[in-house]
């Protein structure tokens, strides 16, 4: 049989269950990590228009110096669901939900994740967490922001205890989707991809996978702690009762910290995967970039103090938290030269996912060294709890992480929906996020030198200026965002046809029909080399009848 | 496959002159860094402001000429080597993959600018945050963090001072820092110095003052509903004269003030003018972590307080006394030990009497 002939994987690979033919199995409960990841990317993006439009209400609450468009109250509930979203509902989310489900397990030649039904209910709590989160508005949301630091939290009203148990659950779906995909990357690759030949978004994936599996475990037991402490009065932070308010910051950041990496590292994994696709050239050193994210995933642990220069560590405890940071930027300052490198010699094509990516690289560079600045005890002595860390943080936050996402967005659109984007929405939409993002947080960075403290309801009117230059240039970014909804919704409907491999990309993922059958490969391929060659032939064999009309693989026996 | 491998000469095209270009870019930047003191945006009260200047200065100069090259490589590579309309559809990039002399210099040079900037932040670090504390203590002053104002206290003045704080110039000065309720942070942005004020800890603050002035003083912990206008208060820096006359008014001022501890007096609260409304507030502040506003039955630490002074289930109190406003005055005053555990005093849930006659107006009117 001619299909036999071309078959050299072979085996337990090839076992294929019959496609579910129920609209709520195959689109609602489904365990197809092709569709879970689209259901993740959906949600996401829900939970990414609300959380931004509490920060509109932030940014038009501080066009005045005395505030005065929601109560003070209010605008302290408004931040807090703000970060609280942006970080557990949108970027972990949408960086290893949607796009680790989608395209990880394609570029690994599986034909699904190890736990298809693990990931069906890891999907399934983050919904769920979300509309937790949302309403504890309605019980009086918590006001201490997305770290929540007692004895303040403990003031909280009851939508506090509400935000512990809806961050909990997320906990839990990060953590299982992390254990998921780790084992789906150690086990289920395809015969012939050794670690070195697998794509930088696997290797992104790898990293982040055990980050989010030990991480967020510290993070399931601070949360218990003070919801414990709130709603029965077991004290582990309040001082008054023999508690410790440092405790919390030590667990939420030995978290937080590393929560940092994964939501920056399969952004990473995304940009090294389009630099060389639309620079028609391979990816400038390949197993320093997979080294490297393996050494900040690692690193990453080991410096979560630095957020705590000023709570009152022992000052000789400073000193190692501050050198293992400085430590970091060795292998971050490699990402970026190499990432740069790529774009040396090539045939660049300036396609939205292109830009998004260049942008991504600079201006995650300018958030890594204003990084250097809160990492060095004595400056950040000065910056700490101030605007400046506001504008670290959404440079790496939004600068890279969501200028990733929308990267790998309009990367990978044409494989998910077979349908292309609309190419000058696309560039309307980079133009104006670059501008209203720089316009937003750039002048962060010299109000908070300058002596304005983050979280405030109302400041200084010497501060009043800049910070309407920010709110204005935030609606231009909010208009930015708007234009790739409405371009999503015209490519759906509109979008030319984009064929199997529009970009003539090399990973696995681009060899087969867009959008993938349900067994993702007829024929799991064998894998024979690195994916960026691109003057040379692929490396893969086993994919001959992917585009033809060769039958599908028949499914196992009833099950 | 059939390709048109692209062929670079040397680096390419400008590149030279263009990295000469973002060199003297960068150059310029770090001379502007080593001229400018920071002092031109925010002024220096205290002699350490000046060496945490210098780092940043460093910083900015080596930060900022950084991104210039990261910028401007990205931006320059971005034109120079765009697909160009008269290429052939599969034209391809250069195929190089690696060059090991190149990663080995890029892993180097960040090592080494990492060590720099490890040496230049310790220099600095060392004398303020280790070596300060074996010199002399100097004034000891403390000051501790209330929702939403700071309160200072000075050896030889009874207990605390309100308002502004004073300090004379060219005095070597220890800050004790602390919170009374949450956690506040004491920032003065014109000493580059910050210490988080944090409840059952004593953080210390060790610099020698500098320049004559007024410099606000800024909570950056959330604190709170009204934490952003806990900046309302001045670090006054003064010659000595001026500060020795401001430490007498206020020893004269706080001559009869009491340096003990609040304790719980005898007598019992008066009741008269309780106001229910303004004890549900505080009652949802201060005791709804144990109590619930439900039967007596419903018991999260101790015991429900719905109808506590109308409930015919139980005339008497825990206390063993009648259910009366009085009796309950008596416990929210002197607390509690028995069969539920501790209900804490009066001072150490910080209530007022005015607090405990509307606590009592409220609960009163819970039928």
């Amino acid at each position: 049989m001619a299909v036999a002939a071309t078959h050299v994987g072979g085996g337990i690979a090839d076992h294929v269950h019959p496609e579910p033919q129920g609209f709520i199995r195959r689109y609602v409960f489904s365990i197809d990590h092709k569709i879970i990841g689209i259901q993740y990317l959906i949600t996401g993006f829900i939970f990414l228009v609300l959380a931004g439009l509490l920060a509109e209400v932030i940014r038009t609450q501080l066009m005045n110096a005395n505030g005065g468009f929601v109560s003070n109250n209010t605008y302290n509930e408004v931040y807090s669901i703000h970060g609280s979203a942006m970080v557990w509902l949108v970027v972990i989310p949408l960086m290893t939900g949607a796009f680790g489900n989608f395209v990880m397990p394609l570029q690994l030649g599986a034909r699904d994740v190890a736990f298809p039904w693990l990931n069906m209910i890891s999907f399934w709590m983050f919904p769920v967490a979300g509309l937790m989160l949302f309403s504890s508005f309605l019980m009086g949301a918590p006001v201490a922001g997305w770290t929540e630091y007692p004895p303040m939290s403990l003031q909280g009203e009851a939508g506090t205890s509400m935000w512990c148990a809806a961050i909990f659950l997320v906990g839990i779906s990060s953590t299982l989707t992390g254990m998921n995909f780790m084992v789906t990357i150690l086990k289920m690759r395809a015969p012939g991809m050794t670690l070195t030949r697998m794509p930088l978004f696997v290797w992104a994936q790898l990293a982040t996978a055990p980050l989010s599996m030990v991480a967020t475990t510290a993070l399931a037991g601070a949360l218990a702690a003070l919801f414990m402490e709130r709603q029965f009065g077991v004290p582990f932070f309040d001082p008054t009762k023999g508690g410790s308010p440092l405790l919390w910051q030590h667990m939420f950041w030995f978290y937080s910290h590393p929560a940092v990496y994964i939501m920056i590292l399969p952004a990473f994994g995304m940009i090294s995967e389009i630099l060389p696709t639309f620079a028609r050239k391979p990816i400038f050193g390949y197993k320093m970039i997979a080294f490297s994210s393996v050494t900040i995933a690692l690193a990453g642990f080991m410096v979560w103090a630095h957020h705590m220069f000023t709570s009152g560590l022992a000052p000789f405890m400073q000193l190692p938290f501050m050198l293992l940071t400085f430590v970091i930027a060795v292998p971050t300052g490699v990402k970026i030269f190499s990432w740069i490198t790529t774009l040396w010699g090539g045939k660049i094509h300036f396609t939205s996912a292109m830009l998004f990516a260049i942008g991504f690289v600079v201006l995650f560079a300018l958030g890594g060294i204003t990084g250097i600045f809160l990492a060095s005890v004595p400056t950040d002595l000065h910056l700490h709890g101030t605007y400046f860390v506001v504008a670290h943080f959404h440079y790496v936050l939004v600068g890279g992480s969501l200028m990733g996402i929308f990267a790998g967005f309009y990367y990978w659109f044409p494989k998910m929906s077979g349908r292309m984007m609309n190419e000058a929405l696309g560039k309307w939409h980079f133009w104006l996020f670059v501008a209203g993002f720089n316009g937003t947080f750039l002048p962060m960075h010299w109000l908070g030198f300058e002596g304005m403290p983050r979280r405030v309801a109302v400041y200084d009117p010497q501060f009043q200026f800049w910070n309407r230059v920010e709110s204005v240039s935030s609606y231009v970014m909010t208009i930015a965002i708007l234009l790739f909804f409405v371009n999503i919704l015209i490519s759906l409907r509109r979008g030319k046809k984009a064929g199997p491999n529009p970009w003539k990309a090399r990973t696995l993922e681009w060899q087969i029909p867009s959008p993938p059958h349900y067994y993702n490969f007829k024929h799991v391929p064998t894998v024979y080399g690195l994916p960026y060659d691109f003057s040379e032939p692929l490396p893969y064999r086993g994919l001959d009848d992917e585009l033809n009309d060769a039958p599908a693989p028949v499914p196992a026996g009833a099950h | 496959m059939i390709e048109k491998q692209s062929s670079v000469k040397g680096l390419g095209p400008g590149f030279w002159p263009f990295t000469a270009l973002l060199s003297l870019l960068a150059i310029a930047n770090i001379y502007y860094w080593a001229v400018t003191p920071l002092s031109r945006w925010m002024p220096t009260a205290v002699t350490v402001a000046t060496q945490i200047d210098e780092l940043f200065r460093v910083f900015l100069a080596v930060g900022i000429a950084l991104f210039i090259f990261i910028l401007g490589y990205a931006v320059f590579f971005s034109i120079v080597f765009r697909a160009r309309k008269d290429d052939p559809p599969d034209a391809l990039g250069v195929q190089i993959h690696d060059n090991h002399k190149l990663e080995l210099w890029w892993t180097v040079l960040p090592t080494i600018a990492v060590i720099l900037i490890s040496w230049v932040s310790v220099r600095v670090w060392f004398p303020i945050q280790i070596a300060s504390a074996a010199t002399p203590a100097g004034l000891v002053v403390e000051s501790i963090g209330h929702q939403w104002f700071y309160s200072f206290r000075y050896p030889g003045i009874n207990g605390e001072v309100t308002g502004n704080m004073h300090l004379p110039d060219n005095e070597p000065v220890t800050l004790n820092v602390t919170s009374e309720d949450v956690i506040h942070s004491f920032w003065v942005p014109a000493m580059r110095l910050k210490q988080d004020m944090v409840p059952g800890l004593v953080n210390v603050m060790r610099f020698t003052t500098d320049r004559d002035g007024r410099y606000r003083i800024i909570c950056t912990e959330f604190c709170g509903v009204n934490h952003g206008v806990m900046n309302t208060q001045y670090l006054v820096i003064e010659p000595k004269v001026a500060y020795d006359a401001w430490y007498h008014k206020w020893q004269v001022k706080n001559a009869t003030a009491s340096n003990a501890l609040p304790q719980v007096s005898s007598a019992p609260v008066d009741l008269s003018d309780g106001s229910a409304a303004a004890g549900q507030v505080l009652f949802s502040q201060k005791c709804s972590a144990c109590h619930a506003v439900g039967p007596f039955s419903q018991r999260i630490v101790g015991p429900g307080l719905k109808g506590v002074l109308h409930d015919p289930a139980h005339p008497n109190l825990l206390s063993g006394k009648p259910a009366t406003p009085a009796n309950v005055a008596d416990i929210l005053q002197h607390g509690l030990q028995g069969s539920y555990g501790q209900m804490p005093t009066q001072v150490q849930n910080a209530l007022t009497d005015k607090d405990i006659a509307n606590l009592v107006a409220y609960l009163n009117s819970l039928k």
